[in-house]
């Protein structure tokens, strides 16, 4: 698993991308109540807004920690955004991504370098 | 009529509105949404997101409904229990928090109503909370009598611009001598603060609209009609920058922003001294 610095994760699973935000940033938000899902078929750049993630106290834009094509998204966080919360990387993942370039995923940040952003600011 | 109102733990406000439907015998349903109303409000809220107001603070709380119509916020909550829609335009979500209401327009909603408007905020002082009015001038024998009843703790005039302007900024009917006889009572009231905002007005209808901003010269007039009505060169008067992204009329979203607001400063200043400009981040 790997990190970009907007607090989102990507996964490569068989050729795409699962893509979540991390517990930090479900932390963050508190109980999420809405999340905003783009259309499969969308594409995006890497940094873009693909989606917002609400909760009754705030409203965070969700980054793309890689470009490419949105394959999938997670219907199930439409029916139960408190997936998120409670299985920010299992259950609670949000979209599954067919990336335009693989080395933008090994740029992304580890695990220890994720967890040194987070202990910096 | 049963009511469902969302409300969160240590509102004060959402307090305030239970009591109100308690009072008066209205029946309703609490949903607090951080306990067991959680899972009720998240339906709702994905049900009626795009109906519902967000401030800087999230969700504006106490969120009333009837099943039909959604209110927000402790004015216009306790306005449409008062009394439905006729109070529509009074009140709207504020955006001040502990102890003081904003988002009430004595400039807005029907005349008609305007006892019944009274008697919301004749309710509202009762309960403690602190009221900031906001008013475009319109309406001054309201604004009178809430200068009167000492209902108001703090009043924000927004003079549009000339008052030969007004019709064509508000796009309704002004009486010009109505917004002139608000100037002098906004300036009684505890604190108060005029304002304007620089923003572009359509000049003239047609196919090609003429549109251009208020000029430096329309604030010096609105400065002056200021110190004409108060008697006072030393009111506070505050210009604020136009954001397109807020305005109503798409014609006007994609108008160039302005690359500085001190020409209407020095403007104003030449007839109220304590003029200052919107600091923005």
């Amino acid at each position: 698993m790997r990190y970009c610095k907007e607090h989102t994760w990507a996964k490569v699973e068989e050729g795409l991308v699962r893509v979540g935000i991390t517990d930090f940033a479900q932390g963050q938000l508190g109980d999420i109540i809405f999340i905003e899902l783009p259309q499969v078929g969308e594409v995006f750049n890497q940094g873009e807004v693909f989606g917002q993630a609400e909760s009754a106290k705030s409203v965070s834009s969700l980054y793309m920690p890689i470009s490419g094509e949105i394959k999938y998204v997670n219907d199930n966080v439409e029916d139960s955004p408190d997936l998120v919360n409670t299985n920010p990387y299992d259950e609670g993942w949000i979209i599954i991504v067919k990336p335009r370039n693989f080395s933008e995923v090994s740029a992304l940040l580890s695990e220890e370098g994720y967890t040194s952003l987070l202990e910096k600011s | 009529m049963s009511y469902v109102l969302f409300t969160a733990t240590g509102c004060t406000r959402c307090k305030i509105v239970k009591n109100f439907m308690t009072d008066h015998g209205i029946a309703f349903e609490e949903k607090n949404m951080k306990a067991e109303g959680k899972d009720d409000f998240k339906k709702f809220y994905s049900a009626n997101r795009c109906f519902i107001t967000r401030g800087q603070d999230g969700v504006e709380f106490p969120v009333l409904t009837d099943g039909e119509e959604i209110r927000q916020g402790i004015g216009a909550s306790i306005a449409y229990l008062s009394a439905g829609k006729r109070l529509d335009g009074f009140f709207c979500v504020g955006t001040l928090h502990k102890e003081w209401v904003d988002g009430i327009h004595p400039c807005s909603g029907n005349l008609e109503h305007a006892d019944e408007f009274l008697q919301v905020m004749r309710y509202l002082k009762k309960s403690s909370m602190k009221l900031q009015v906001e008013t475009s001038g319109r309406n001054s024998h309201v604004l009178k009598q809430i200068l009167e009843e000492g209902l108001a703790d703090k009043v924000v005039m927004n003079v549009v611009g000339p008052t030969a302007l007004y019709s064509k900024i508000l796009r309704k009917p002004v009486v010009e001598s109505d917004i002139l006889k608000s100037i002098p009572l906004v300036a009684q009231f505890p604190s108060y603060q005029f304002q304007t905002t620089v923003a572009p007005i359509i000049r003239q209808e047609g196919d090609v609209p003429e549109i251009s901003y208020l000029t430096p010269a329309e604030i010096g007039e609105i400065a002056k009609l200021i110190e004409e009505g108060t008697g006072n060169k030393k009111n506070p008067y505050l210009i604020r920058l136009f954001k397109s992204s807020e305005s109503k009329d798409e014609r006007l979203k994609s108008i160039e922003p302005l690359s500085s607001l001190f020409p209407y400063r020095t403007a104003a200043r030449a007839y109220q001294v304590l003029t200052e400009l919107e600091k923005v981040i």
